[in-house]
């Protein structure tokens, strides 16, 4: 998809992308095995004693200042540097105990591609947010076409997306301009943003190499004295083109703010995901919750962009064994709440058994649109469900999941047959249908199990009853009433019960299982 | 060792310095059974925990137990009952009823504890009936009172059903001595209701309790 363009861009560029995006990686796995609290988690001036590999390096300062260095996968050579490791004599390409005896306090990161092109699209789904026009330039740098973008002033909403970028790990620079190329150097040059007007100063005073011409034309331009922006836009545009072509045109128009490039739009990956692998295998619950709640930070964040809700986690954790241990978590009202969807991920893996120690942790989430219901003025709502379907989880885990729930009779004639219900999120508006029986006599309170007891008859009536709970003379009894059922099945059951009133003052419901008079009694249970 | 007085005194110099926010003044949580709404005033009181002591046997204590849930079903309100020795027996579908069916005593309280601090529902009610008196007597006073500060920032409402007057900060006790015949198993329930007598036999001001804590 082509989009033709003149007018505002801006660019977002991160610097040694490849180099930050180790890090990032490498501060997290670090701080959560180190179980740092989370509120020394910034990535704002960190400082840590992060080694990285091998227990490199003596100092504890963390700052991008010190000699940092970006080796490849197998982590024998030197990629990528910063400007610190650069100073000390170090080159790319060099192997990595060449680059530690030039600096012996130089921290090296391996590369990971993998959460290279995670970030990336982080990166996408963040700027989308304030353009629908962006183009992926590169890695670590966005170009946004801000066309139709009415505000004049960029500032705000640059420092929004920095600081948005700040905290998921990444320290960037944005720049504007009125083409693409500019507004890339100006990003480059930012400090932390930069704009760059059509006839601002800045951009005569750039230099000509700014936007990379072919070195022929380079030399030529050199040669007559040009090195800057400004110097070159004083020249007469159609000598220029007669004297020395097409590029010689294009360059001129670029320089004067005229770009006639075109930005190949993209649209940003519509997956939310974070991942990591150890490489530290993991064997407590601490430092995976610490990685849960920055990769929820982290998604919460990129479905804010997109204005959605996360409906559903799915997690994943990679066990040293080979074994993938899989689940979902629907979460009951969609959020992006981050301290409630911990809540639940957290209720899910306190509870988890591995049989190995963990290797790899992947984060998934599915967004929703927000639900559009409104609550019953006349219905009382529960005031925050997530928070209840919790509780929920929790008193489960303490009385047993049968032993919690909304309680439903089964259509029997059988005593005690219910099932209980779990409720649903449409609890809070469920509809009351009054189908109430007729309600006679008082309610029973039924002893689970019965408690057995010895019954005395006389004349086939009870008249005494003793048992390790209750005992004593009875002094008044009604019944038989005989009920049975599932005669047809091996499920067949009988019982006949008796209502009793004890000398204690007490009425009891008390049953014989089976047919004969032979068989056990029970206490089922006090009216109340 | 300082006098009971001075520390009577201490308290209330404390709470005069350091008002607390919940100490404002309560409203009622309606149960819609008229016996006990007209007796409280209008309902049972929100942050607060309320004492039903039900020392018989056989004395209605279920009766009153299914009519506070069914009259909040018509209601349309959530009730929650924690049922201390899972004895509860349902007479009919209560779709708006979360029973908790606890095997002990330590059981139940931690239940009751999580829900008040959940805070959705309003009202809670903790069935300790049919719980075992030794058991019971096991319970700190301390326990008690952290309920009852949960339900007053939560400004949700505890009825704890006892034989026994064990809840030591509830701000409202109401008793019933009433006693059940064996001829009451074949009448309605509606004239049932109407011998059974509740009677405030204890009520505390929050100020006051709050002294006792």
């Amino acid at each position: 998809m082509y989009h033709n363009i003149t007018g505002c861009f801006a660019v977002l560029y991160i610097p040694f992308y490849a180099l930050q995006s180790a890090r990032q990686k490498s501060i997290l796995e670090k701080s959560a095995l180190e179980n740092r609290p989370l509120n020394q988690l910034s990535f704002e001036g960190i400082k840590t004693d992060i080694p990285a590999l091998g227990e490199r390096g003596n100092s504890d300062d963390m700052s991008f200042d010190l000699p940092a260095a970006l080796l490849n996968s197998d982590g024998v050579h030197v990629l990528e540097l910063n400007p610190a490791a650069e100073q000390a004599g170090i080159q790319p390409g060099m192997s990595t105990s060449q680059a530690i005896a030039r600096a012996p306090g130089l921290l090296l990161y391996r590369r990971s591609p993998s959460n290279e092109q995670q970030l990336q699209q982080t990166l996408l789904q963040l700027v989308y947010r304030y353009s629908p026009l962006i183009e992926e330039s590169a890695p670590g740098i966005c170009t946004l076409d801000l066309k139709g973008k009415r505000i004049r002033k960029h500032q705000p909403w640059l420092r929004e997306l920095l600081a948005q970028l700040r905290a998921i790990g990444f320290e960037a620079q944005a720049g504007t301009g009125p083409n693409p190329e500019i507004a890339l150097q100006a990003a480059k040059i930012a400090d932390p943003i930069l704009e760059i007007s059509g006839d601002s100063a800045l951009l005569q005073s750039l230099a000509i190499e700014s936007l990379e011409p072919s070195p022929f034309l380079l030399d030529i331009l050199k040669s007559w004295g040009i090195r800057t922006l400004g110097a070159f836009t004083r020249l007469p545009r159609e000598e220029i083109a007669e004297r020395l072509g097409l590029e010689a045109l294009s360059l001129w128009d670029r320089a004067a703010g005229r770009s006639a490039k075109v930005l190949q739009l993209v649209q940003p990956p519509e997956t939310f995901e974070e991942s990591i692998d150890f490489d530290q295998h993991l064997e407590t619950l601490e430092p995976l919750l610490f990685i849960l709640r920055r990769f929820l930070e982290n998604l919460s964040l990129r479905i804010e962009s997109v204005y959605l809700l996360i409906a559903e986690l799915r997690l994943t954790l990679i066990l040293d064994d080979g074994e993938k241990i899989v689940r979902i978590l629907q979460i009951p009202v969609p959020t992006r709440d981050v301290e409630t969807l911990f809540g639940i991920a957290t209720q899910y893996l306190e509870t988890l058994q591995a049989t190995a120690p963990v290797t790899g942790f992947h984060l998934g989430v599915t967004p929703s649109r927000p639900a559009n219901h409104q609550f019953d003025l006349f219905h009382g709502g529960l005031k925050d469900p997530n928070r209840f379907f919790q509780t929920l989880a929790r008193l489960a885990a303490l009385v047993g999941n049968e032993k919690v729930g909304i309680p439903k009779r089964i259509d029997t004639h059988k005593p005690d047959s219910l099932q209980m219900l779990i409720p649903k999120l449409s609890w809070s508006l469920t509809e009351v249908k009054t189908n109430v029986p007729p309600k006679t006599g008082p309610g029973l309170r039924r002893y689970r199990p019965g408690i057995i007891a010895r019954v005395e008859l006389n004349d086939g009536k009870p008249v005494l009853m003793h048992s390790s709970v209750i005992s004593g003379r009875i002094l008044e009894a009604r019944g038989p009433w005989k009920l049975s059922g599932n005669w047809w099945d091996r499920a067949r059951w009988e019982t006949r019960e008796w209502d009793i009133a004890l000398d204690n003052g007490g009425i009891y419901r008390i049953a014989q299982r089976g047919t004969t008079l032979q068989d056990q009694w029970e206490v089922v249970g006090v009216y109340d | 060792m300082l006098s009971s007085s001075k520390i009577i005194e201490l308290r209330k110099v404390l709470a005069e310095r350091f008002p607390r926010q919940s100490a404002t003044p309560s409203l009622c949580i309606p149960t819609g059974w008229a016996p006990l709404d007209s007796l409280l005033g209008g309902g049972l009181p929100k942050g607060a925990i309320t004492q039903l002591l039900i020392p018989n046997i056989s004395s209605g204590g279920a009766i009153v137990l299914h009519e506070i849930i069914e009259a909040m079903q018509e209601l349309s309100r959530h009730v929650a009952l924690i049922d201390g020795r899972d004895c509860f027996e349902p007479l009919a579908d209560h779709p708006l009823l979360l029973w908790i069916r606890c095997n002990s005593v330590v059981q139940a309280l931690k239940a009751t504890d999580l829900l008040l601090r959940d805070g959705n529902l309003s009202l809670v009610i903790l069935d300790f009936k049919e719980s075992l008196e030794k058991e019971l007597r096991k319970i700190p006073g301390s326990a008690w009172y952290r309920l009852q500060r949960i339900t007053e920032e939560n400004r949700n409402t505890l009825l704890a059903i006892t034989r026994h007057p064990i809840v030591s900060s509830a701000q409202i006790t109401i008793s019933t001595s009433h006693r059940l015949l064996i001829d009451d198993l074949s009448r309605q329930r509606s004239d049932l209701v109407k011998f059974i007598s509740l009677e405030i036999t204890r009520s505390r001001t929050r100020q006051e309790y709050q002294y006792v804590s």
